[in-house]
C-alpha cells in the first residue's frame, strides 16, 4: 500500500515537471527564440490559458502529499523554508507576468513582463533543479526527523549541507539545460517562422549539451550516494524508467532529424518521465535521506498515514486521476496545432 | 492573541491570516460571479439574443483576471501548512491532507481545465460547449469551495477521525469527515455571501454605467441580475445559513459564543447587544444597548434558553482576541443588515421601473461593492478567532502547531515578502480590472497604433469582420 502510493506521489510530481517543465524551459528561452515583440507574444501564446491547469499538479501533488506522507511534508517543507518561498514568488511572477503582459499593447509594458516571465521561468528551472539535487544527495536529518539548513556552508555534500554544493548545483545546471531543451522542442512544436526555426537550432544545441551533462550527473550521484545503484538494480520500476528514456532517446532523435515535431515533443517530454521515473525509484523507500546518519532519514514506510487512511485515500484518488486524465485528453484535443496570436479582444495572448 | 512579537505562533497565524484574507478576495468574486455566467449563457442558448453573449464575454474577462490572482495567491497557501504548521501537518495531515488532495483533483483540475475555454473558446466550442464550459467552471469552484470548508469545519467541530497508536490522526470514517454537519452550514453560508459578493460587483458596475449614460442595455441587465441575486443572497446569508451557523457555534462552541457577544456572565433570557465594547481586563461589556432575549432565542430557541458565560469557563479555554472577535462578529452582522435593507429598496424601485430614474440609489449601489468584501472577510475573522485557541477544537492547540524549526525572522521576512508583492498584485490587478471596466461591454472598435494594430488589419478588411473577430475567440 505505501510503495503504491509512492508511485502515485511520485507520479503526480513527474506528470507536473513534464507538464510545466515546458513552460519553464519556454520561458528561459524567451529572448533568445523571440527577437521583436511580436515574435515574444508567439512564446506566450504557447504557453498560453494553459499555464494554470499545469501549475495545478503541483497543487494536486501537494495536497495528495499531505494526506499520503504528512511527516515527509511537514519536514521538508519547514526546513526548506526559504528556498520553498522563492519557488512560491517565482511562481506567483510566473504567473502574473503570463496573464498581465498581454493586456497592454504596449511596448514597454509587455517588454518589462517578458522580462519577468524569462527571468521568473530561469529562476524556476534553477530552484527545482537544486530541490532535485537535495532530494538525491540528502538534507542534514536530525533524530526528530527535522532540519533547517541555509543556503551553503563549505559545498561539501556530506555532514551539514547546505542548499547548495558541488553537487546540487550541477543537477541545477543539468536541469536548466534539459527544460530548456524541452522547452525549445515544445516551441518548435507550437509556432511558426523565426520562433519556430531558432528553437529548432536550440533544442539541437541543447540537447546535445544535455548528454555530456547527463554522464557527469550520473557519475556525481554514484559519488554522492554510493548506496543507491545497488538497491536501485532489484527494482524493476528502475529499469521500466530507464526504458521509457531508451524508447524516448529514439523518438525525439528521429523526430529532430526527420522534422516530425509532434513525435519529438512526445519523446521529450517522456524523457523527463523516464530519468524521474529512474530517479524516484532508485532512492526508494527512502524520501529523505540524512546526511548526518543514515538511520535518521525519512522512510515512506516512517512518514506514511495509517493504513486505514491510504485504504480509504484510494478510493477516491484514482476517480480523480481518471477525470484528470478526461480533462488533459480534451485540452490536447482543444489546444493542439500552432499557435496563433491574432488579436481579438479576448484577454492576453 | 498573544500578540508578544517573540511568539512565533504569532507570527506563522499572522502569515496565514494576512495570505489567507487576500487570497479569498479573489475566489469570493469569481464563486460567486460564475452563475451568472452560466445563467447568462442558457440565456444566450436559448432566446439567441446578443446581449447575453455580450454580457458573458465582458464578465469573462473580469473573471479571467479574478482567476489568475486567486491562483497565483492560493498555491502558498497549500505550501505553507508545511513551511509554517509542520507540527499541525505532523498531526493532521492524514486527515485534513484528504480535503486538501481532493480539492486538487476534483475541483481544481475541472476548473482550470475549463476556464481557459470559457475565456477564449467561444467560437470554436460552439455555443452549447461554451455553456458547458461555463457550467464545468462554476461547478469546479464550488467543488473547490466545498473542500476547504470541509478542512475547515473539521478544525471547528473535528469528526470522523481517530488518534493512531502514535498520538498522529488518521481518518476513521471518510463520509462521516465529509458530511460534517458543521461543514454543511458553513458551505451554505459562505456560498451565499460569496453570490452576495459576485452579485453586488455586478450591481455595482450596472449602476457605474447607468449614471455615465453609457452600454443602457447591458447596464439595465447587470442592475435588474444584480439586485435581484443580491436581495436573494443577502436574505439567504442572514437566515437560515447564517442562523444555523450561530446555532452550530453555540451548540459545539458555547465559549465562542459567549467571546463573541462579549457575555461574560452566563444566564438565561440573554440579549443580543447592538452597541457596546467588551472590556476584557474588567471582565464586562462597555455602554450595552441590548435586545433583551434575543440571544438566547437565536442560539437556543426560546427567549429563557440558558446562554453560558466565559466566566463558566477557565481562561485559558477562551478565545484569546475577544475584543476583535466581537467587532468582527458584530459588524458583519451590521454589514448584512444594511445588505437586506440596501438590496430590498432596489429590488422594489425596480419592480417599480425606477431604477434607472434615480441617482442617488445608482450612487449607494455603485459605492456598495467594497462591502461585501469587507463582511466576507469579518465572517472569516469571526471564524477563526472564534476557534481559538485550538488549531483543533478541542484536541490541539494553535500555540503547539507551527513549525519549531522555523525562526521568527524567517516568518516576519517571508511575511513582509508576502506583504510587498500583494502590494504589487493588487495595484495591477485594479489597474487593469479598471481599464477592461472603462471599456466596457460593448465593442469597440478602436483603430489603435503599433505593429498588433497592423497586423490585425492584415487579416480583417471591414469594420464588420473586425467585429466579428474580436468577438471570436483566441485560439492557441
Amino acid at each position: 500500500m505505501i510503495a503504491t502510493w509512492y508511485v502515485l506521489v511520485s507520479l503526480m510530481l513527474i506528470i507536473y515537471v513534464a507538464l510545466d517543465g515546458r513552460n519553464f524551459g519556454a520561458g528561459m528561452l524567451h529572448w533568445l527564440v523571440a527577437r521583436t515583440p511580436e515574435e515574444r507574444r508567439q512564446v506566450v501564446a504557447a504557453i498560453g490559458p494553459l499555464w494554470s491547469w499545469h501549475e495545478v499538479w503541483l497543487v494536486g501533488f501537494g495536497g495528495t502529499l499531505v494526506a499520503v506522507f504528512p511527516r515527509l511534508m511537514a519536514s521538508a517543507f519547514a526546513g526548506y523554508y526559504l528556498a520553498l518561498f522563492l519557488i512560491l514568488w517565482s511562481l506567483i511572477l510566473r504567473g502574473v507576468s503570463i496573464e498581465v503582459g498581454g493586456h497592454i499593447d504596449d511596448h514597454l509594458w509587455q517588454g518589462f513582463w517578458d522580462s519577468v516571465f524569462a527571468f521568473s521561468n530561469f529562476l524556476l528551472g534553477i530552484l527545482f533543479g537544486v530541490a532535485a539535487g537535495n532530494v538525491g544527495r540528502g538534507v542534514p536529518l536530525d533524530a526528530e526527523g527535522t532540519f533547517s539548513m541555509t543556503f551553503f556552508t563549505d559545498f561539501r555534500v556530506r555532514g551539514y549541507v547546505g542548499l547548495l554544493d558541488w553537487y546540487t548545483v550541477s543537477v541545477a545546471i543539468f536541469a536548466v539545460v534539459i527544460l530548456a531543451a524541452h522547452g525549445a522542442t515544445y516551441l518548435m512544436l507550437k509556432t511558426e517562422g523565426p520562433v519556430h526555426d531558432r528553437s529548432a537550432v536550440w533544442a539541437k544545441y541543447l540537447w546535445s549539451a544535455a548528454v555530456p551533462l547527463f554522464l557527469a550527473i550520473s557519475v556525481e550521484s554514484w559519488v554522492v550516494r554510493p548506496d543507491v545503484p545497488e538497491h536501485a538494480i532489484s527494482n524493476p520500476f528502475c529499469w521500466l524508467g530507464l526504458l521509457i528514456a531508451v524508447g524516448s532517446i529514439i523518438a525525439l532523435i528521429s523526430g529532430l532529424s526527420t522534422r516530425r515535431e509532434t513525435r519529438a515533443f512526445v519523446g521529450s517530454s517522456a524523457l523527463l518521465v523516464g530519468l524521474l521515473v529512474t530517479g524516484a525509484a532508485a532512492i526508494f523507500p527512502v524520501m529523505l535521506y540524512s546526511t548526518i546518519a543514515p538511520s535518521n532519514s525519512l522512510t515512506a514506510y516512517g512518514v506514511a498515514s495509517s493504513h486505514k487512511t491510504l485504504v480509504l485515500a484510494s478510493f477516491w484518488w484514482p476517480v480523480g486521476f481518471v477525470l484528470a486524465t478526461a480533462y488533459f485528453v480534451f485540452i490536447s484535443r482543444r489546444y493542439a496545432g500552432k499557435v496563433s496570436v491574432k488579436r481579438d479582444a479576448q484577454g492576453f495572448y | 492573541m498573544n500578540s508578544n512579537i517573540s511568539d512565533p505562533a504569532f507570527w506563522s497565524r499572522f502569515q496565514f491570516g494576512f495570505t489567507l484574507t487576500y487570497h479569498y478576495l479573489f475566489p469570493q468574486l469569481t464563486m460567486g460571479l460564475a452563475w451568472f455566467l452560466v445563467y447568462w449563457k442558457w440565456r444566450a442558448l436559448k432566446k439567441g439574443d446578443e446581449k447575453y453573449d455580450k454580457a458573458v464575454r465582458f464578465w469573462a474577462k473580469i473573471f479571467g483576471l479574478n482567476f489568475a490572482v486567486g491562483v497565483v495567491t492560493g498555491i502558498p497557501m497549500e505550501f505553507q501548512f508545511g513551511t509554517n504548521w509542520a507540527s499541525f501537518t505532523r498531526y493532521s495531515g492524514g486527515v485534513i491532507g484528504q480535503t486538501l488532495a481532493m480539492e486538487g483533483m476534483f475541483a481544481f483540475f475541472l476548473e482550470s481545465a475549463f476556464v481557459g475555454a470559457l475565456i477564449w473558446g467561444e467560437k470554436r466550442l460552439g455555443p452549447r460547449y461554451h455553456f458547458a464550459a461555463a457550467l464545468a467552471v462554476a461547478l469546479g469552484s464550488w467543488l473547490s469551495g466545498f473542500f476547504i470548508l470541509v478542512t475547515n469545519a473539521f478544525m471547528q467541530h473535528p469528526v470522523g477521525y481517530r488518534s493512531e497508536s502514535n498520538g498522529l490522526l488518521g481518518i476513521a470514517s471518510l463520509s462521516g469527515y465529509l458530511l460534517n454537519p458543521w461543514a454543511f452550514v458553513q458551505f451554505a453560508h459562505n456560498q451565499m455571501a460569496a453570490l452576495v459578493t459576485g452579485s453586488f460587483v455586478v450591481t455595482a458596475v450596472g449602476a457605474f454605467y447607468a449614471l455615465r449614460g453609457l452600454h443602457a442595455t447591458q447596464a439595465q441587465l447587470y442592475l435588474r441580475g444584480g439586485t435581484f441575486v443580491a436581495l436573494i443572497s443577502s436574505v439567504l446569508v442572514a437566515f437560515p445559513t447564517g442562523d444555523q451557523q450561530a446555532k452550530m457555534v453555540g451548540r459545539h462552541q458555547p465559549v465562542t459564543l459567549a467571546a463573541m457577544e462579549g457575555k461574560f456572565v452566563g444566564g438565561s433570557r440573554v440579549g443580543v447587544a447592538v452597541i457596546g465594547q467588551p472590556n476584557v481586563a474588567a471582565r464586562r461589556l462597555e455602554n450595552p444597548i441590548e435586545v433583551p432575549g434575543a440571544l438566547s432565542f437565536l442560539a437556543y430557541g426560546t427567549f429563557s434558553s440558558y446562554v453560558h458565560g466565559l466566566e463558566e469557563y477557565p481562561a485559558d479555554a477562551w478565545p484569546d482576541n475577544i475584543e476583535l472577535l466581537y467587532y468582527s462578529f458584530h459588524l458583519m452582522i451590521t454589514l448584512g443588515t444594511i445588505f437586506i435593507v440596501l438590496m430590498g429598496y432596489a429590488s422594489l424601485q425596480n419592480w417599480r421601473g425606477r431604477l434607472t430614474s434615480s441617482p442617488w440609489l445608482l450612487w449607494a449601489l455603485m459605492l456598495a461593492f467594497p462591502f461585501p468584501y469587507i463582511a466576507n472577510t469579518l465572517g472569516w475573522m469571526t471564524a477563526e478567532l472564534g476557534r481559538q485557541p485550538w488549531l483543533v477544537y478541542g484536541l490541539f492547540r494553535t500555540r503547539d502547531g507551527y513549525s519549531k524549526v522555523v525562526s521568527n525572522g524567517d516568518t516576519i521576512f517571508t511575511l513582509i515578502g508576502f506583504i510587498g508583492l500583494y502590494f504589487v498584485i493588487g495595484l495591477l490587478f485594479l489597474y487593469l480590472e479598471g481599464r477592461e471596466i472603462a471599456h466596457g461591454p460593448d465593442e469597440v472598435v478602436v483603430a489603435g497604433g503599433g505593429a498588433v494594430a497592423s497586423s490585425r488589419q492584415e487579416v480583417v478588411s471591414s469594420p464588420a469582420e473586425l467585429v466579428a473577430n474580436r468577438n471570436g475567440e483566441r485560439f492557441v
